[in-house]
């Protein structure tokens, strides 16, 4: 196991060399006009000199290595930047938006979990009922559907038509707990529905294979009753895709939130990204762009390690 | 497209049909959603094709003292917010999705084949780089990507198609890696060797055949995929620019005013879902037919 956790690290840390290549790469084929754009109604950019002195003061003369180096360490330092947009420090704004979002990705996840758990394992015990194809063709719809329509619906079903949820806003937790809930109810939802589709179907799928297996048959074969078999004998093994689900679909949780961010006007980092794209405030996007791809590729690393805990199998393949 | 399906699928769909394609598709067709799907799909092409055959009125013209009309013998699904018909705005905007829809997913699996068939024949460190490569671009979820893109590119069509193809083909990429280590082994590959076929014959004549079936099913989920994506960047202001209709840009301009036209936003949503659901229909009914096991399994439950 030790052994394993080394090589998937090891992994990891490579990906992530790459990654923050690839985002200084980006950020620097783009924003190099950007500085200049924004200095342009505070200097004067037809004067060489003027030119030269913002170049210098933001590095821009260096080598490109020298600049890397420079950034890298800045912020691992923590020091990311001053937003373009709001002059407010990046990782200050982050460190305030993270919460709500945070709030929004437990919700979504344990939505996933309440309907597409049990919808898969309905699916898996009924094979080809109507329940069934209801669930595959339910599950279906449900990872294809548009976030921000489905948003929208469900704003004009349960907050126009029956106003039980308000239509968009957002309050802390600790500011009002009941009015927080009733707040990300709706969000939360439809941020989930991708994920709920997924593991239903993964969760029928994997259950089917399992209940096909010889040692599922053996336990049959011994007496025990249908319930017993499957509480005891598939369930388990069955929930294995749960954990990659979850993982998998962690990271598009994110892009969900820029849709659902923006359509229930919640001051998440979704939409905090949404306006650094617009405003092509770099020093958020770049920030942004680093921050996902950490998100994504620390979920990974723990689905693998406990992939390999779950399934010993995978330890010596891996 | 048929003629991609050939040498691939010719054993996995049914040995006794003489010609793979149609067996394919006869498959796809015996399954209950995907049937569903084709149906579909056939039916936005026809509108996208003849849109200004079957609309009513022109796209484009306004009538303002009809704005925001509900639905009406005139006005199937009423007006928009400059009184032009949103019915004939729908079915001039399927050109748009189903153009980048396919555009994108074909272009972004070209990238990906290629790259995937090189890691996966050549193996080694030029595996191993591109790998890691394909795994960092896969941190980054493809439609954030796309946003910054299209926003640093500027808005409009071909730049979305353009961020598709710098960062949709890590999946496509990864899938032939996969299926090319599986089929690298197999002795037809290594007796083509042994004859001195060259590298770059044996990569796209011996292998590329053998390992489109899942290609094609990643490519027609991948339609799906892009339709989403590109009425997502239109939904948030990016993509086709006014006074082109997309079903994204209608949605977007439609939720200003939920309350007083609920059919505004609500229509659009139904026509960029119903083409996503469709494809995705389609390729699940294709994974099902070209995937032996599942086919054994069901004849087992039988």
């Amino acid at each position: 196991m030790g052994k394993y956790i080394g090589i998937r690290l090891a992994h990891a840390l490579v990906i992530l060399a790459i990654v923050v290549v690839l985002v200084f790469i980006i950020a620097r084929i783009i924003p190099g006009d950007a500085i200049m754009a924004a200095m342009a109604g505070s200097v004067d950019l037809h004067d060489p000199s003027v030119v030269e002195r913002v170049r210098h003061q933001y590095g821009l003369d260096q080598s490109i290595p020298v600049q890397f180096a420079v950034w890298l360490g800045e912020f691992l330092r923590g020091d990311w930047g001053t937003s373009i947009g709001t002059g407010q420090k990046v990782l200050d704004m982050f460190v305030q938006r993270l919460p709500v979002t945070l709030e929004l990705f437990v919700g979504a996840t344990l939505w996933s979990i309440a309907v597409g758990i049990p919808a898969g394992i309905l699916g898996a015990l009924k094979r080809n009922s109507a329940a069934d194809i209801a669930v595959t063709t339910g599950a279906i719809i449900g990872v294809s559907l548009p976030p921000f329509w489905e948003a929208i619906v469900l704003i004009y079903l349960f907050a126009v038509l029956l106003p039980i949820f308000p239509p968009s806003g957002y309050v802390p937790f600790f500011e009002h707990p009941l009015l927080n809930l009733r707040a990300v109810v709706l969000p939360t939802f439809v941020l989930g529905t991708h994920a709920g589709g997924l593991l239903a179907r993964y969760v029928r799928s994997s259950l089917l294979e399992v209940l096909g297996q010889d040692y599922v048959r053996t336990a049959r074969a011994k007496g025990f009753s249908e319930a017993a078999v499957i509480a005891r004998h598939a369930l388990k093994p069955g929930m294995i895709p749960v954990v990659t689900v979850i993982g998998l679909s962690w990271g598009g949780l994110l892009a969900g939130a820029f849709f659902i961010e923006v359509v229930f006007a919640i001051p998440g980092l979704g939409r905090m990204s949404v306006d650094a794209i617009f405003q092509k405030d770099y020093p958020v996007m770049q920030a942004m762009l680093i921050v996902v791809s950490l998100n994504v590729l620390l979920v990974n690393l723990l689905v693998d390690i406990l992939y390999g805990y779950i399934d010993p199998r995978v330890r010596v393949r891996g | 497209m048929t003629d991609l399906v050939h040498p691939a699928t010719a054993v996995a769909v049914s040995p006794a049909s003489r010609n793979p394609a149609l067996a394919l598709l006869r498959a796809v067709a015996r399954h209950r959603l995907a049937s569903v799907g084709l149906v579909i799909i056939a039916t936005l092409i026809i509108i996208a094709v003849f849109a200004p055959v079957l609309a009513p009125y022109s796209p484009f013209q306004q009538d303002l003292y009809h704005v925001l009309a509900p639905p009406s013998r005139l006005h199937l699904l009423g007006t928009d917010n400059l009184g032009r018909d949103l019915l004939s705005r729908l079915l001039y905007g399927a050109r748009v999705s189903l153009l980048v829809g396919i555009v994108s997913s074909l272009v972004s699996a070209v990238i990906g084949v290629v790259i995937g068939l090189i890691a996966g024949f050549r193996g080694g460190m030029v595996d191993a780089i591109i790998m890691r490569i394909t795994d960092a671009f896969l941190c980054f979820p493809p439609l954030i990507f796309i946003l910054a893109m299209s926003a640093a590119l500027g808005p409009g069509l071909q730049n979305v198609i353009l961020a598709f193809a710098l960062f949709g083909w890590t999946y496509f990429a990864r899938l032939a890696r996969g299926q090319v280590l599986l089929v690298r082994e197999l002795p037809f590959i290594e007796a083509a060797r042994s004859v001195g076929v060259p590298a770059t014959r044996i990569m796209f004549r011996h292998i590329l055949p053998n390992i489109v079936a899942p290609v094609l099913v990643a490519i027609t989920i991948g339609i799906g995929g892009a339709i989403l994506v590109e009425s997502g960047v239109s939904f948030l202001g990016l993509g086709v620019q006014p006074p082109t209709a997309s079903w994204g840009k209608e949605l977007r301009v439609g939720f200003t005013y939920l309350e007083a036209a609920p059919l505004f936003s609500i229509a659009p949503g139904v026509m960029i879902s119903l083409a996503i659901i469709a494809f995705n229909f389609v390729g699940d009914g294709l994974r099902d037919a070209l995937d032996p096991r599942l086919r054994g399994a069901n004849r087992v439950s039988r």
